[in-house]
């Protein structure tokens, strides 16, 4: 399995982030649903390597991320776009991409392509000689995704990725997801339900650093009907599903 | 946005007009390395790595035209008064350039750098060092510059080389060393360049002071040999701090 997380906790000091989440993940593309504060952004963050568990046991890719030349492996093959997606203004689109295709240890040979082939993939070809300064706030997030693939990564984990796309933009970016999900592992932290309704394979909902839901959309969905009549909220099917979960978890 | 796999597959005989023009593009929008980069690939072995190197805030052209101003102004009022001037202020200015070198809030995709294969204490180590030396290096210019000149100036002969040669070593080298490896652990375990510049002024602030409240000179801390087992202390134990806040950077444990 190319997620495998077993009892994963993570504190902050006193406050605690993650509080014993056990996750099997395989190729697909995994929505992570929650409130803010519910854990999402940590539990990426651990799964980027970035920062690691307080306890519990993380296997990425069938690899130890604790055990150095393991994570470096890991992380060859990682696409990671965080929340806030920091940026060298003077950079090109092209440069960005590129100096993030030399960190993932790509042979510098296959750089050249693999930049074009991420930039195009996110409709910026266009603007690849343009500076970072002077793109808009969407277009930045489309360069982020195009760095976060530009390795042809196994294990994809975009937080937020979806935030200042248009319309059309969003659904050519789920297209691209199911895509990719095909053969690696997808894992996308988002608020945004439908999202995960058009994209995701399955659904995962965290509320207070806990894993309180796991299913397909379709389950989600079938959660929120069965409440309906009870007051559930939300617009859509899968928000109410989303509501009811979450309503039972904070009981 | 595109779908991935159009692009990247192979069509035996056809050609497949998007994987042309993607290896047009490829070349089109590839950025040429600079010598030094190029250079710094070889000898690091990782493209990835020397990328990172070029691009560290404190090896930019604009500030190491300040830290080449400010120690040549140094330079100067050494020949011209004899006060060691040169070794006052290269400390600091290293300082600044270790404490500015890699960091949150310095590299503004340091989080992102973080998940990815080259080591990020690598990266530190690697721009620390390379920051350490040109500052050392403008230091022992500015040093043989100013000893050169005020040789000249007060026996006409150039007899100062050994001095300049000791000057170096006892005077600033030292010191540098050990206000450097203060502003990198305090950059290190706050996780804050700030905390490190004002680390590394502050600390070197105080021994300017107490040099002059222990010995009545303001250059004391510069000039008196007891304070090279000062230095020599506090670079161990600071080079220990350093070691002990950086082994967490990288891997999740």
């Amino acid at each position: 399995m190319n997620v495998d997380i077993k009892d994963v906790t993570r504190k902050f000091g006193s406050a605690q982030a993650v509080a014993g989440v056990s996750w099997v993940a395989g190729a697909g593309v995994h929505g992570l649903l929650g409130p803010n504060g519910a854990g999402k952004t940590t539990l990426l963050r651990m799964m980027a390597t970035v920062i690691g568990p307080t306890s519990g046991t993380l296997r990425l890719l069938d690899r130890d991320p604790g055990a150095h030349p393991q994570c470096r492996e890991i992380r060859r093959r990682l696409g990671y776009l965080p929340q806030n997606l920091g940026y060298y203004p003077g950079f090109t689109i092209a440069e960005f991409v590129e100096y993030f295709a030399l960190l993932k240890d790509m042979p510098p040979n296959r750089v050249p392509a693999a930049v074009a082939s991420a930039i195009e993939q996110v409709g910026l070809g266009d603007k690849a000689r343009a500076k970072l300064r002077t793109l808009s706030g969407g277009m930045l997030r489309r360069v982020g995704i195009a760095q976060a693939i530009v390795n042809d990564p196994h294990l994809l984990l975009l937080d937020e990725p979806t935030a200042g796309l248009d319309p059309e933009q969003r659904v050519a970016f789920r297209t691209m997801l199911r895509e990719i999900g095909e053969r690696a592992t997808v894992v996308i932290s988002t608020h945004l339900v439908e999202d995960v309704a058009a994209a995701c394979s399955e659904v995962v909902l965290m509320n207070a650093g806990r894993l309180v839901f796991r299913g397909t959309p379709r389950d989600l969905v079938a959660r929120g009907a069965s409440v309906v009549g009870d007051g559930g909220s939300g617009d859509s099917p899968l928000e109410r599903g989303y509501a009811a979960v979450l309503a039972e978890a904070r009981r | 946005m595109r779908p991935a796999t159009n692009a990247r597959a192979g069509s035996g005989d056809e050609i497949d007009p998007r994987r042309v023009w993607l290896g047009v593009a490829g070349e089109l929008w590839r950025r040429e390395p600079s010598h030094v980069e190029r250079l710094a690939s070889r000898l690091l072995r990782s493209a990835g790595l020397a990328r990172a190197l070029v691009i560290t805030p404190s090896l930019m052209l604009s500030w190491l035209v300040a830290s080449l101003v400010v120690i040549t102004v140094g330079a100067v009022a050494t020949a011209a008064t004899g006060t060691p001037f040169v070794a006052l202020f290269a400390p600091p200015v290293a300082a600044c350039g270790i404490a500015f070198a890699y960091g949150p809030g310095i590299d503004p995709a340091w989080e992102l750098a973080r998940s990815t294969a080259v080591d990020d204490r690598l990266v530190l180590l690697v721009r620390a060092l390379v920051v350490f030396a040109l500052n050392a290096l403008i230091g022992v210019l500015a040093t043989l510059a100013s000893s050169a000149a005020r040789s000249g100036l007060t026996a006409g002969a150039g007899s100062g080389g050994a001095q300049a040669v000791g000057s170096v070593t006892y005077g600033w080298l030292l010191p540098m060393t050990a206000i450097c490896l203060l502003s990198l652990a305090t950059s290190a375990l706050l996780g804050s360049s700030s905390a490190g510049l004002v680390a590394g002024l502050g600390g070197w602030a105080l021994a300017v002071v107490g040099g002059r409240a222990a010995d009545g000179a303001f250059t004391a801390a510069v000039t008196d040999p007891g304070w090279r087992l000062v230095y020599l202390s506090m670079a161990l134990c600071c080079g220990a701090v350093a070691v002990f806040a950086l082994r967490g950077v990288r891997g999740p444990r």
